[in-house]
């Protein structure tokens, strides 16, 4: 599906999984698709929501004040302990070869329903939703590639999840903001 | 020691909800190191025999577990 995403659009994409891995969330959603958006300032979307006061700073607070950062996990540690594992000399030793938060979510399986392990984390329904209204946004806009506007407008068009709802509650007027993506694409 | 870890040593393990919770959390965190295991090796190019070799089960058991349904359409090594 990313063959049509220009090299920002990729890396904003890229940006959002790896805040999540960092985070030690269980899924990449569209909060950190927001944050992917912000994590390269000189794109139309960027611009765009810093000129009304949303940044990269301002918006991983908010998440972090919202979803936590799940350091320590869902694997019960004391229980460990009462058997004489170290829960977190384990993490540590796993992360240094696998990478932070790889303990941290328990094996997925995807489409073609192979298993695979918590390495990377996969994407919420709302932020697949959302990276195909992007391409749909494309498509109506008679654009080749699918940029970072596009994915801006998707997350906006999702309009019921937490990138969005953070956006909102930032004070960002969706449908005006929508309509000045839209002239500038 | 933590609470739980005091009460443990304390009833000397022999708490069942205390050992219990032990082999739950072992688990979850055996599935967890497996999955990262076994896809390191599938990405370095190992096969599911060697695998399963160096898991203790059988071929059949790791791919069944790990493969996508349409590996079993393809020829697996």
């Amino acid at each position: 599906m990313f063959e049509r995403f220009t090299e920002d659009a990729r890396q904003i994409v890229t940006h959002a999984e790896e805040q999540a891995r960092r985070l030690r969330h269980r899924q990449v959603g569209t909060e950190h698709l927001l944050l992917g958006l912000l994590s390269r300032p000189e794109t139309l979307s960027a611009r765009l929501l810093m000129a009304r006061d949303v940044d990269h700073e301002r918006v991983l607070a908010k998440i972090v004040q919202i979803l936590g950062d799940a350091t320590g996990g869902d694997i019960d540690a004391e229980a460990l302990e009462t058997i004489g594992i170290d829960l977190s000399a384990v993490r540590e030793k796993i992360e240094e070869v696998f990478g932070v938060g790889a303990l941290d979510r328990g094996p997925h399986r995807n489409r073609r329903g192979a298993l695979l392990s918590g390495r990377r984390a996969p994407f919420s329904p709302d932020a697949k939703k959302t990276l195909e209204l992007a391409l749909r946004e494309a498509l109506a806009l008679k654009s080749r590639d699918i940029r970072d506007g596009h994915i801006l407008l998707g997350l906006i068009r999702e309009g019921e999840s937490l990138g969005a709802r953070i956006l909102v509650g930032a004070g960002v007027d969706l449908p005006a903001l929508r309509a000045e993506v839209r002239n500038a694409l | 020691m933590s609470d739980t870890a005091q009460l443990a040593s304390d009833a000397g393990s022999r708490d069942p909800a205390v050992g219990l919770r032990a082999v739950r959390a072992l688990r979850l965190l055996v599935e967890r190191l497996e999955a990262l295991q076994v896809e390191n090796a599938r990405t370095a190019g190992w096969s599911w025999q060697e695998i399963a070799l160096l898991l203790g089960v059988s071929r059949q058991a790791v791919h069944k577990k790990y493969a996508s349904g349409r590996g079993l359409l393809r020829r697996e090594k």
